[in-house]
Formats: C-alpha cells, sequence, structure tokens
C-alpha cells in the first residue's frame, strides 16, 4: 500500500439528513470519523478528491481536521439507491501499527480451464474479512483461477494470503465454483411445470372443514 | 400462462402503492452485470419471460441469467362488456413490484460487452427504463 491519501475535513456544525443534503449540494461528501475511544466527529470531504483517491483503490487516508491531522481507515461507504454515488463515509482512526480488520476485495485472475471446456465460473463472495496491520492492507486479494476445472469449488481456506495478513471470514466460506450451464428451458416448458392456477392455502382447509361440518350435520340428523 | 406463485394465501390483492426507491435487491449480487430498473412499475410474468427469452437466445447457452423478480402480485380485472359491481373480477395476470434501483436481471460468465448487449435486448421488454450495472467489488 502506497502513501496515504490527503484530504482535508471541514467540521459540520449541523447533522441530520436535510443538513447533509445540503452538504452534498456543494460537492461535499459528509463523513463521520470515530475510535480510539474518542468522541465520533461529523465532518465532510470534498467530492472530487475523496472518489478520485478511492478510484486508486488506497484504503488509508490522512485526514486534515482544522490544524491536527490524523490517520484513518475507509471503514463503510453508504451509496445512493442506484449505488451510483457516495452518499456518506465512515473513517476511522487507526495508527501505523495497529493491527485492524477490514474487508478486502477478491481479484480473480487468469482463465479457468473449465471455463475454456465450456463452463462458467461463478463467484459467491467477492470479498473477505482480513485481520492485519494498517500499512500492509492490501489493495485486494488475488486469486489465480487458471487451474480451476469444471466442478472444482474454491473455499477461503484455499487461498494464499499475503505475509501478515490473517483470515478472518470462516474457511469454509464458498468464493467461487466452475460447473456446466444447464440449458434454457424454453417457455412451453416452464408453463408445463407451472400449475394453471395456484392452489390458495387457506381454501383447501376451509373445503376440508367444511366438508367436517357437513359430516358432523349429518351425524346429528 | 407463463411464471406465478405454487401457493398462495390469499387470490386476490389490493393495488397497493408502490412509493420510494428499491431498499434492497439494489445491487448485483450473483453475476457480474445487471440491468436495474430507473423507474417504477408492474412488470408482469410475461415481460419478464420475454426479457428471459431475449438474454437466453442472445447469449447462446453461454453464461448464465439470474432473474431477481418474481411475479407475486394478482392483477385482476373484469371481462369485456360486463356490469359494474358483482364483485372483484378474477385474476388475469401476475406482476412483480419494482421500484428504482432493483436489479431485475444479471449475467455471468460473459464479457461485458456481450453481458451489455444482451441486456439492452432485455431493457426493451420491459415496461420501464433500464441501466447497465456491473458488480461492485470494493468498498
Amino acid at each position: 500500500m502506497g502513501k496515504p491519501l490527503l484530504l482535508k475535513a471541514q467540521i459540520r456544525e449541523h447533522t441530520g439528513s436535510k443538513a447533509a443534503q445540503r452538504v452534498r449540494q456543494l460537492g461535499r461528501i459528509p463523513a463521520v470519523v470515530y475510535g480510539h475511544k474518542k468522541e465520533p466527529i461529523a465532518i465532510s470531504l470534498d467530492g472530487h478528491n475523496l472518489v478520485e483517491g478511492l478510484h486508486s483503490g488506497r484504503r488509508l487516508v490522512s485526514v486534515q481536521i482544522g490544524k491536527k491531522q490524523e490517520t484513518m481507515i475507509f471503514k463503510e461507504l453508504q451509496y445512493d439507491y442506484l449505488g451510483k454515488d457516495i452518499i456518506h463515509v465512515d473513517l476511522m482512526r487507526v495508527e501505523a501499527s495497529e493491527t485492524v480488520r477490514v474487508t478486502v476485495p477478491i481479484e480473480l485472475k487468469g482463465t479457468a480451464k473449465g471455463a475454456q471446456e465450456g463452463g462458467i465460473v461463478e463467484e459467491h463472495t467477492d470479498r473477505l474479512e482480513i485481520e492485519c496491520r494498517v500499512t500492509d492492507i492490501p489493495e485486494a486479494i488475488v486469486v489465480s483461477v487458471k487451474d480451476i476445472e469444471v466442478g472444482d469449488t474454491l473455499h477461503a481456506s484455499d487461498i494464499e494470503l499475503p505475509d501478515g495478513v490473517r483470515l478472518v471470514s470462516s474457511p469454509s466460506t464458498l468464493l467461487l465454483t466452475c460447473g456446466l450451464v444447464a440449458a434454457a428451458k424454453s417457455t412451453e416448458e416452464i408453463e408445463e411445470e407451472v400449475p394453471a392456477a395456484p392452489e390458495v392455502i387457506g381454501e383447501v382447509k376451509e373445503a376440508e372443514e367444511g366438508s367436517s361440518e357437513e359430516k358432523a350435520e349429518k351425524r346429528k340428523t | 400462462m407463463a411464471m406465478m406463485p405454487r401457493r398462495v394465501k390469499y387470490r386476490k390483492s389490493q393495488r397497493g402503492r408502490m412509493k420510494g426507491n428499491a431498499s434492497r435487491s439494489n445491487f448485483v449480487a450473483f453475476g457480474e452485470y445487471g440491468l436495474q430498473s430507473l423507474e417504477t412499475s408492474w412488470v408482469t410474468a410475461k415481460n419478464i419471460e420475454a426479457g428471459r427469452v431475449a438474454a437466453t437466445h442472445f447469449l447462446h447457452r453461454e453464461g448464465k441469467v439470474y432473474l431477481r423478480i418474481f411475479p407475486y402480485k394478482p392483477i385482476s380485472g373484469k371481462p369485456l362488456e360486463t356490469r359494474m359491481g358483482k364483485g372483484k373480477g378474477e385474476t388475469e395476470y401476475w406482476a412483480a413490484r419494482v421500484r428504482p434501483g432493483m436489479v431485475m436481471y444479471e449475467i455471468g460468465g460473459v464479457p461485458e460487452d456481450v453481458a451489455k448487449q444482451a441486456l439492452v435486448r432485455v431493457a426493451h421488454k420491459m415496461p420501464v427504463r433500464c441501466r447497465f450495472v456491473k458488480r461492485r467489488h470494493s468498498l
């Protein structure tokens, strides 16, 4: 991981959704800083610089709040309903020597053997939780899929992690599978499978109850 | 008839209102690429099936198509030339409730350009404006 990204922050005096919306209209992104048992601070960051820094894959960030400069990591990002724009950022105070738990994306490298044989590689999990020193946080965990054949599976325990990185996610977490694609069903086949009308749960019971009542009446007569 | 639930608790439902944006099913979770709705609408079982056929036909058994929506809502209607009253009409078709942000279709196992072309064909079958989205791997 390279040098931490330097961002200048402004303290937000007003909090809440309306105030946050006004901050966003100015091209800034609302954020919160917490950690190290200090009071959380509501800040705002320049949207352009933040997005640029995130695109470079950096997790470590140096934030200047007033005259004070602190090292932090991106803990969580919130996106809008379309998943397009960042609407809020969570930053956690850290120190260089500290060990932290972070979620890191998995990057698949190469073309699987199974894919060349007509199978497809399905990625079930695309990120893993790891524990490492702040300075050792990898941008991504690179997994080579060259040797994956049709029918093979890859679990979290199967991948090699960089030095100083410990896996926190369950070792049995399924990362990817390679399988053949079943032939797509035609509309006629689907129509055959689907009943003409769905079964109504309550009505079946009522019919049974009705028949039992009739039986009871017959017994009385 | 196309897709519909196997078992239901009630035969008919009220129209309901669809307010706001999708709060779940709003990111690509299974494949690599997806088709995201930008509007609110009922997407009928026929629409969903037409989209599925368009995608699978274009992909020629390459890759995998995931349907993220299902028509759970029964839509009733009165027959033609019928006087008003005499109770609610029978179920005519089934629909999925789609809100802005909802990822309706996903495709995996094919390059981006192929997925894009397939999803453009699907988008033409949809009663809503759509956009092409990719899976977000990072934070």
